[in-house]
């Protein structure tokens, strides 16, 4: 049901490469417009090999590493050690906002200090193994290097940060989420409400 | 055979062997899962490469190059962290649109910065942090992050 927020996305991408099209075709007329869906075709298939490896990866990283097990792991960390390990969790928890959102919020009611939940979100974002793979297919080996690189102290940095900074309003965000999560269970309130 | 597609089958392979040592079924649901991205992705990825197709022949090099070119410093990169936050999708249409932006002129400065943004600081993706984790979540998370893409293309530009 989440993944309907998704759709979005290929309206958005659909409308850009009617614009696209549109500004070709004015530029040079037909010719041009077609040029271009043929110049992407061209590539698409160049690329074939690469995706294939990519999407290939991260099927296997995602059927190898269980979320439950990484869950499991996390659940109630708080600290340096749960720092270190939310970054380590970040990094292995395959798959989109929909998979590793649930996880976080599983982790936040089971325990999980700020600080963890911040460098599991951020490690996800940055340090993702079964993303690489696609940014080097489709970015290539040297821009997905130079931007690991640049970005790999973020993920501990930004819970550390988080943790001194913030670390006590986990309690609050814990107790607001659990109503939430209770209005959210009785559909009635939350009409009568509105 | 590129860099990128060697690398890419070198990590591939183990991974493929390890799955089917293990016995325990991983590397037929690593194969689905594969293919079910694959699905789920597959016009996504036609789209996005039509994008690029048209990017590429239209080549607007000058535009790209004044605005988010290796020569257009922390305006270059504040415009850089704003196009990450506002890109739709998953890895899969993201990247290709800024490889090609990336040939169009686009700083590697910039690329590190805009590939950033879109990790941490993507509007959609807010989304789903919302109802799972809290606008308080969000807002420390999202404002502590703020400066990271900045920071990380300005040291690319510095380094590299």
């Amino acid at each position: 049901m989440k993944k309907l927020k998704l759709d979005f996305t290929p309206i958005f991408l659909l409308f850009i490469a009617l614009a696209l099209a549109f500004l070709a075709w004015r530029k040079g007329g037909s010719e041009l417009a077609f040029a271009g869906i043929k110049s992407g075709s061209t590539l698409l298939l160049h690329e074939l090999p690469l995706l294939i490896a990519a999407f290939l990866t991260a099927g296997l990283i995602q059927a190898l590493v269980k979320k439950e097990t990484v869950e499991r792991w996390l659940g109630a960390e708080s600290g340096w050690r749960g720092i270190a390990l939310a970054c380590i969790g970040g990094a292995l928890i395959p798959g989109g906002p929909y998979v590793y959102y649930p996880i976080a919020g599983a982790l936040l009611h089971s325990g999980a200090g700020l600080g963890v939940l911040v460098a599991f979100v951020t490690a996800k974002s940055l340090w993702s193994i079964s993303r690489i793979p696609v940014e080097i297919a489709l970015l290539g080996p040297r821009i997905t290097i130079i931007r690991f690189l640049v970005t790999l102290v973020i993920p501990p940095l930004l819970g550390f940060v988080a943790e001194a900074l913030f670390g006590k309003t986990i309690h609050q965000i814990r107790i607001a989420m659990k109503k939430t999560s209770d209005v959210i269970d009785t559909p009635e309130v939350s009409e009568k409400s509105l | 055979m590129t860099t990128a597609t060697i690398t890419l089958w070198i990590i591939a392979l183990p991974l493929l062997v390890y799955a089917w040592r293990r016995r325990d079924n991983s590397l037929n649901k690593g194969l689905q899962l594969a293919w079910s991205t694959t699905r789920r992705n597959a016009a996504l990825l036609i789209i996005a490469f039509i994008i690029v197709g048209y990017v590429n022949i239209l080549s607007p090099t000058e535009l790209v190059q004044k605005w988010i070119g290796a020569d257009s410093g922390w305006q270059g990169l504040f415009l850089a962290e704003i196009i990450g936050m506002l890109l739709p999708g998953g890895p899969y249409v993201v990247f290709p649109l800024i490889a090609v932006l990336h040939n169009a002129g686009a700083g590697l400065g910039a690329v590190v910065t805009l590939v950033t943004s879109w990790a941490t600081q993507a509007l959609l993706t807010i989304t789903f942090e919302l109802p799972f984790m809290g606008w308080r979540f969000v807002a420390i998370r999202w404002g502590l992050g703020l400066a990271v893409p900045l920071l990380a293309g300005a040291i690319t530009q510095a380094l590299f």
